[in-house]
């Protein structure tokens, strides 16, 4: 309405007043103070506030009326009452506040936002070149890891394939030759998983664990159905990203 | 288009030649340091300057192969452009000691190739087909 229109010329008129008698920092400095400003205001903040009392009085419940704390008045104040319709009598007609609203003023406060914005700078990412921050705790493809010394982690204890709430993991297990228990399959379907991170939790040697790798979609089916050595070779590619990301966070646990 | 100012003031700081691989590429001029170089030749660079790039635009790569997709990028140079790690891999010594000597090079994801991953079993099968045994009669 008025209120906002009023702000609008302000704004515009202090920056062309400015513009040519100061320095030119002093113009940069109030163009960019005055583009960090939101130049939309809640329309709420004109309306005075004061008999907002007079609403709250007349709603009570239902028990507070049982226990006899107030008076009996009906719960919906008389709206044809002669001091609410008073309320209304004075002040700009329904019609022209809901012109200066919809129609006119909208509009403007509109396109000055959108004006506002082209002159900002846009944050788009481009990806792939640039990417936005990821945390070391990212939940990305799934990894195989190893001991340093090479020798497998996984010992076949099957912890991950229990707590997984979408069941995308099945392991099957027989010793080794040398008698230690490991996996002779270890199968993740990824069109299953819902990537909750409960297997590296479960896990108690750190075998399975999710790499911070979000760049593996496919354009078939099968191949998001990982097997051992594919899990395996994961982990071998990225056995420093994931080492460095558990050191990081490992103050944390 | 981010601003004319900006694209002039990067486009003199790389030359032209730079400026128009970058426009054929990101599609926007931009200057920084040249951080590195993985094994694949894809290069890296850093602008942390808060006045000329906004944040998530500070680091970026620019792709050794004409056909650049974004599963190129090393894990090691992966963590630092993702901003999970502050140094670079090559003088971050968390990642250098973390490096086993059984590490293998990093593979671009295939898909859609001839090197696409086609799963297989690991487990030896549980059902046979019987294969019948005849004892030859006592002869």
């Amino acid at each position: 309405m008025s209120f906002a229109r009023q702000a609008l010329q302000v704004g515009l008129s202090s920056r062309i007043r400015l513009s040519p008698t100061l320095a030119s920092a002093a113009i940069r400095s109030a163009v960019a103070q005055r583009r960090l400003l939101h130049s939309t205001r809640c329309a709420h903040a004109s309306l005075p506030k004061d008999d907002t009392e007079h609403y709250t009085e007349s709603l009570h419940s239902d028990m507070k009326l049982l226990h006899g704390r107030y008076q009996e008045t009906p719960l919906y104040a008389d709206l044809n009452s002669k001091e609410y319709v008073q309320k209304f009598k004075s002040g700009e007609r329904a019609l022209d506040k809901a012109v200066h609203l919809f129609f006119l003023t909208e509009i403007m406060r509109g396109m000055w936002i959108v004006i506002e914005n082209f002159f900002r700078p846009p944050y788009t990412i481009m990806y792939p070149f640039e990417k936005g921050p990821l945390s070391p705790r990212f939940r990305g493809e799934h990894a195989l890891r190893r001991y340093p010394s090479g020798e497998e982690r996984c010992i076949a204890c099957k912890l991950c394939e229990a707590i997984c709430p979408a069941q995308a993991i099945t392991i099957e297990s027989e010793p080794r030759l040398d008698g230690s228990r490991r996996t002779t399959k270890y199968d993740i379907d990824m069109t299953k998983c819902i990537y909750c991170g409960f297997c590296q939790e479960a896990c108690p040697v750190d075998a399975i664990v999710e790499t911070q790798n979000q760049e593996f979609s496919t354009e078939t089916r099968e191949e998001l159905l990982y097997n051992k050595e594919k899990l395996l070779a994961n982990g071998d590619r990225a056995e420093a990203e994931i080492a460095a990301n558990l050191h990081a966070d490992h103050v944390y646990r | 288009m981010v601003s004319l100012h900006r694209t002039i003031r990067n486009m003199r700081r790389v030359g032209l030649r730079e400026w128009w691989r970058q426009m054929q590429y990101i599609g926007d001029a931009k200057s920084g340091v040249l951080v590195g170089k993985d094994q694949f030749g894809n290069r890296y660079y850093e602008n942390m300057n808060a006045e000329e790039e906004v944040p998530g635009r500070q680091r970026w790569v620019d792709f050794a192969q004409h056909e650049y997709h974004a599963s190129q990028v090393p894990p090691e140079w992966h963590s630092w452009i993702s901003h999970i790690r502050k140094d670079p891999p090559t003088n971050d010594s968390v990642i250098k000691n973390m490096t086993p000597p059984w590490q293998t090079p990093w593979v671009e994801n295939l898909t859609g190739t001839r090197g696409a991953f086609k799963t297989y079993n690991t487990a030896a099968p549980k059902i046979n087909a019987w294969e019948p045994k005849t004892i030859s009669r006592g002869a």
